[in-house]
């Protein structure tokens, strides 16, 4: 467990007591984890502090958790996101994928599968990074920043 | 006499378009309560997941020696509890709701019917981010209509609301009761912003819904809307 102790994860729901107990849980696997209750928070979040993985609720007060994603993509392409959402529709999950959501669930999703999918997450973005850094190494930095911000 | 035929049929036939409208909106609005009821039944399932996988957590990870660990779990099974409890009452107004629809008439009081309706779509109206408030009198009398119908031309009307209103705004249900009639007073508070958003119900079925209640609405400003309800068969020693 001790591996999980520098991922930095975001957790974005307006469900105030789902949200708190879920932190807990998953600090108890030694992530570092912060919380807010609505999109408009997220993105103020995210332009102080940068966190490796967000994991964001869809239908919540104000901002809907597409447009939240639509705008963390634009600041910073370099986060993942895992939607984490209720009743989220097939088209909804197509559009998350669209956007560069790393992937899409369904609560209540068992804590085993949302911790294995943040690690997913955090190991795509860190071999994304090391590719990077060779790619830089070798001169080509438009291709390490287009790996970075996960461009085709 | 074909002339005369075919104006009946085109009066059968538009008669039958509105009331296919009619239905089909009752229907979205049915379709409406329900989903942001399962919407908030889910998540309530998942705050007791969680907090059950909490107690299961500090036992697994060996932390429930301490006094202060016990605590924690003696706090978690308090908040699932009170999850419950919460998940029953919401479960309680999904209750009332459906057993409006079994008559098209029943007695029922007033106030219950509205709170239902609060509740059911407190998510839906949550998430516009605005307050719903209700202000309801003392002493009011049972009434003979049907349940559902008020909901939803109540609904209609916050619909409208809903709208055009900007976040932060409050929608304010206000009842009197006087001249034995029972007043639903529907106010909106706040910015008013322009929107394309679609509604469930239209000024057509608005109007219909409004006939077939046989109510009266009256509209003191140009923005607050009052139904006024006449107290039919109502008991007068079963006041709520």
């Amino acid at each position: 467990m001790k591996k999980n102790k520098n991922i930095k994860v975001l957790l974005v729901d307006d469900e105030v007591a789902f949200v708190n107990t879920l932190a807990q849980r998953l600090r108890m696997r030694k992530l570092l984890v912060d919380t807010v209750y609505d999109g408009e928070q997220a993105l103020s979040y995210i332009k102080q502090v940068e966190p490796d993985v967000i994991v964001l609720d869809l239908k919540m007060p104000g901002l809907h958790g597409i447009e939240v994603l639509r705008e963390i993509k634009k600041i910073k392409r370099e986060i993942q996101v895992i939607i984490l959402t209720g009743h989220g529709t097939d088209k909804d999950e197509e559009e998350a994928r669209k956007l560069g959501g790393f992937d899409f669930l369904r609560k209540p999703a068992d804590i085993d599968l949302l911790l294995a999918k943040i690690k997913e997450a955090f190991s795509d973005k860190l071999a994304r990074f090391m590719t990077a850094i060779a790619f830089a190494q070798e001169g080509d930095l438009d291709e390490a920043t287009k790996i970075i911000k996960k461009e085709q | 006499m074909p002339i005369r035929n075919e104006i009946q049929a085109d009066i059968r036939k538009s008669y039958y378009m509105e009331y296919e409208e009619l239905i089909a909106s009752q229907l979205s609005f049915i379709g409406k309560v329900l989903s942001v009821f399962s919407h908030d039944i889910n998540n309530h399932l998942a705050v007791l997941k969680e907090s059950a996988g909490l107690i299961g957590d500090l036992i697994e990870f060996g932390k429930t020696s301490s006094r202060k660990d016990l605590k924690e779990i003696l706090k978690i099974t308090q908040s699932i509890k009170n999850q419950i409890e919460q998940t029953a009452y919401f479960c309680d107004k999904l209750n009332g709701f459906g057993h409006g629809m079994e008559k098209p008439l029943s007695a029922f009081n007033i106030h219950e019917c509205i709170e239902e309706l609060m509740v059911l779509l407190s998510r839906f109206i949550n998430q516009k981010m605005i307050c719903l408030e209700k202000d309801f009198t003392a002493n009011m009398p049972l009434i003979y209509s049907n349940p559902l119908k008020i909901q939803f031309l109540m609904f209609c009307i916050i619909e409208k609301h809903l709208k055009r209103l900007d976040k932060n705004s409050r929608i304010i249900i206000k009842t009197v009761y006087a001249n034995d009639s029972i007043g639903i007073t529907i106010i909106p508070k706040g910015n008013l912003i322009e929107t394309d958003e679609k509604l469930i119900c239209n000024d057509e079925i608005y109007k219909h819904i409004i006939n077939q209640l046989g109510v009266n609405i009256s509209h003191k400003t140009s923005e607050e809307t009052t139904i006024i309800l006449p107290v039919s068969l109502s008991s007068s020693s079963n006041r709520r």
